[in-house]
């Protein structure tokens, strides 16, 4: 079903997980790319379920994948939201100056 | 076969709160937060009852199950979103966040723990998880006017999704090598030990951390004090009660029934992280100044006990962490609700020395708080006693000796700073009075504490039903 | 071959277009290599058979998404430059995460086998002969009709969630209410005054419409009318 083998796949779906990861640990100052970041993880993810689906013969994976699609969007609404609100209150979208709380 | 009337508390739960939504888009009134909290308390209670009467059994194609133990959760989980609707009656009156989409989300938030607690499928679990998520993002942001609560809102959002993400990855890893989402094929494939692939278990911990970051256990327990303190004082309370429970009861689900043959791979993982929380739980909260922040660190802890529950992996361990959740709620609750009264000139206070002489200014607060205190480190005969209690001897039946060692130690560790509050209260010098508490902080402290107080009495019908709700997940 | 060679064209594009969103110096071009590396992954479940989930992760993904970034992006004004100052300084322990984490998916990743038993635990067996669309439509309005309607909820909570975060409203702004345009009658909107001749509307002091009918006006003053509509 796949044009190559699974493992291929598997491997292109890590290496955008660990991208992802990355992005977030590198960019500690920049929220925006930091939710750009988790994009990359949730699409990492949905890539490993549709070849899974396409191996197993199984459409389940593609359907979740649907409903991950959908809490995904969902999920970008409202971090922007959050992001918009902040930098209304502080100015900028600097995580790292959140200094208001220590502990 | 399709047996939807099995879903009917979260089908009813979900209709009224779009009724709640509609009816408080309509109305151009500016009254409507009380009207719709009132509703949505209605609604809570309409769903509790269809919950106690609703048959048991496995509906939607294996995704979603009504079992004693979903039973058990759900009717804690409303108790707990009801008791921070209770809270946000006068906070959000005075704090300026009178608005009817407050009571609205906490009920859609209910309708995802709902799900969580009877998810039987990991696309349930997933789905369920992310509303109830989504749902507190936007509560813990809600004073958008403030810059605390649209920080704890930015930090709570970036590392629930990182948790979220992760968590989807280990379930997509986990349908790959197994080839399916059910949990009962998955426990029957899984009898065999041979078909124990380490894909599988990197599947299981990435699904495991990110539970265990909505149960801010250690090491996923970052965001806990600084969301704690800067989200609104009543999303804090629902932060502390309900969410937890969901969580909470989704991995004891998971690791009890899919992956319950496989005990050995993730005990010590539990373990670990148990004792880490105990541990984190009982030393970082020592020199904080800030209540909101105690509690979060507190909430840790008792996360920690929690695990040791489940660590146990017996139907003994399981019932412990039913009857943990019960009484945490309520003793958690009720600290909030005291938290919500330290209101002075209509400025909210949260500094612990701002409790100093509260004994002589108003003794029947101090006595609630001070009931809570006592419960929560342990001490005996209030309901957080016995909780530990059973936490306790189901670990030593297992033969986790030394996690129910660590246990105690840690507790008398957490007793001191529990009891520093109450030394504060009684015996610092008095502050100016606190403003006259609302009859709804009072009803709730008092309830709250009459509960904590008199467990002992009546423990039986919650024993009994914790031990009938475990049972299920070992039938 | 052609199919595999395209795998690999996708992948390639993809992994490195999501490598420029996470390190790229300006936010807008992050927006856009995102919005490529979409592209690219819905070729990759196009290669995988998944047409639908391609078609949607286009018109979803980047036609709203990563517009509603883009958006967020140009909206706020931020100093993009001083947001870098940290990317050297996290740069080893970042890499230090990513190699680690990479490893050990590479090594658990390559004993993927196919389960013996995997075509029994299958819940919606591919059926052949029949669309994929066809085939998801199908499942998600049947047997997954509950976790659809939770989907549902969720994107309904996304709405209020930013309705209830990001609109302010502005008591200043004018308005139209239809309803009270409707519902009104024209005795709260027209009022008939008898105006004894040569008595005129001077002094009266109201800022209501007048009927226009009046006679001509005269010195004296008339009864004050303070009582008009909603004006």
């Amino acid at each position: 079903m796949l044009p190559v083998a699974l493992s291929h796949y598997l491997v292109v779906a890590a290496l955008l997980l660990v991208l992802g990861v990355f992005g977030i640990f590198l960019n500690r100052k920049n929220v925006i790319i930091m939710l750009m970041s988790v994009e990359l993880i949730l699409l990492a993810a949905n890539l490993n379920l549709v070849a899974f689906s396409a191996v197993l013969q199984d459409l389940v994976g593609q359907v979740f994948v649907m409903f991950t699609l959908t809490v995904a969007a969902a999920e970008a609404a409202i971090g922007l939201a959050i992001v918009v609100i902040y930098f209304r209150n502080r100015g900028s979208i600097q995580v790292e100056d959140v200094n208001l709380m220590k502990g | 076969m399709m047996n939807w009337s099995l879903a009917v508390p979260e089908l009813v739960l979900a209709c009224c709160g779009m009724a709640i939504l509609l009816f408080g888009a309509l109305m151009k009134r500016r009254e409507t937060f009380h009207l719709a909290s009132m509703l949505t308390i209605g609604a809570f209670l309409i769903t509790a009852m269809l919950v106690i009467a609703g048959p048991h059994g496995l509906a939607y194609h294996g995704q979603f199950v009504a079992d004693s133990f979903s039973g058990f959760v759900k009717l804690l989980v409303l108790a707990g979103s009801a008791f921070a609707v209770v809270a946000s009656l006068d906070y959000n009156e005075h704090e300026n966040l009178r608005r009817f989409e407050f009571p609205v989300l906490i009920l859609f938030a209910t309708v995802g723990m709902m799900l969580m607690a009877s998810a039987v499928n990991l696309m349930t679990l997933y789905v369920g998880l992310e509303l109830q998520s989504l749902s507190i993002y936007v509560l813990a942001a809600f004073a958008r006017d403030q810059l605390r609560s649209s920080e704890a809102g930015l930090k709570y959002f970036v590392l629930g999704a990182l948790a979220s993400g992760l968590l989807l990855y280990g379930i997509s890893l986990i349908y790959g090598f197994t080839g399916s989402m059910q949990f009962d094929q998955l426990a029957r494939v899984l009898a065999d030990p041979a078909r124990v692939s380490p894909g599988l278990i990197v599947g299981i911990v990435f699904l495991v951390a990110g539970l265990a970051f909505k149960v801010s256990a250690v090491p996923f327990h970052m965001w806990t004090p600084d969301v704690y303190e800067g989200a609104p004082t009543p999303v804090t309370l629902l932060m502390g009660t309900s969410p937890k429970v969901a969580a909470m009861a989704l991995l004891v689900r998971a690791m009890a029934t899919p992956f319950g043959h496989l005990l050995g791979q993730w005990q010590q993982l539990i373990v670990l992280v148990s004792i880490a929380s105990m541990l984190l739980g009982a030393l970082a909260a020592i020199g904080q100044r800030n209540i909101k922040r105690l509690m979060a660190y507190s909430s840790i802890g008792h996360m920690g006990y929690v695990l040791i529950g489940l660590a146990a992996g017996t139907p003994a361990g399981i019932r412990g962490v039913l009857l943990y959740l019960v009484t945490y709620v309520f003793m958690s609750a009720g600290t909030f609700a005291c938290i919500l009264a330290m209101r002075r000139r209509g400025v909210m206070l949260e500094q612990i020395a701002d409790l100093g002489g509260l004994g002589r200014r108003d003794p029947v607060l101090a006595m609630w708080l001070t009931v809570f205190m006592f419960s929560m480190a342990g001490i005996p005969p209030f309901s957080g006693f016995w909780a530990k209690y059973f936490i306790f001897t189901a670990a030593v039946q297992s033969g986790l000796w030394a996690l129910a060692v660590i246990g105690v130690l840690t507790s008398v560790i957490g007793a001191y700073y529990y009891i520093r509050i109450i030394k504060v209260m009684y015996f610092d010098e008095p502050q100016e009075a606190f403003d006259p508490r609302p009859p709804s902080l009072s009803l709730l402290a008092a309830g709250s504490g009459l509960f904590t107080t008199l467990f002992f009495v009546f423990p039986a019908p919650f024993v009994g039903a914790a031990e009938t709700a475990a049972k299920v997940l070992f039938g | 071959m052609i199919a595999a060679l395209a795998f690999y064209v996708f992948a390639g594009i993809l992994l490195l277009s999501a490598a420029m969103v996470v390190s790229a110096r300006n936010p807008v071009h992050s927006v856009l290599f995102l919005i490529l590396a979409f592209f690219n992954a819905a070729g990759l479940f196009l290669l995988a058979g998944a047409e639908f989930l391609a078609m949607i992760l286009v018109i979803v993904y980047v036609g709203a998404v990563a517009v509603l970034f883009l958006f967020v992006v140009m909206m706020l004004d931020i100093d993009f430059a001083e947001l870098r100052g940290g990317f050297q300084r996290y740069l080893p322990v970042g890499l230090a995460v990513g190699l680690v984490l990479l490893i050990e998916l590479g090594i658990v990743l390559g004993g993927w086998k196919l389960a013996p038993d995997a075509a029994a635990l299958r819940f919606a067996p591919n059926l052949a002969g029949a669309h994929n669309t066809a085939q998801l439509g199908r499942l998600i309005y049947t047997d997954y009709i509950l976790l659809f309607q939770a989907a549902g909820l969720v994107l309904l909570v996304a709405m209020i969630g930013a309705i209830v975060l990001t609109l302010r409203e502005r008591h200043s702004a004018l308005r139209q209410d239809i309803t009270a345009q409707q519902s009104r009658s024209v005795r709260q909107t027209m009022e008939l005054i008898d105006m004894p001749i040569g008595a005129g509307i001077g002094g009266s002091g109201t800022t209501g419409i007048r009927r226009p009918a009046a006679p001509a006006p005269a010195p004296a003053a008339a009864p004050a009318h303070a009582d008009h509509g909603g004006h």
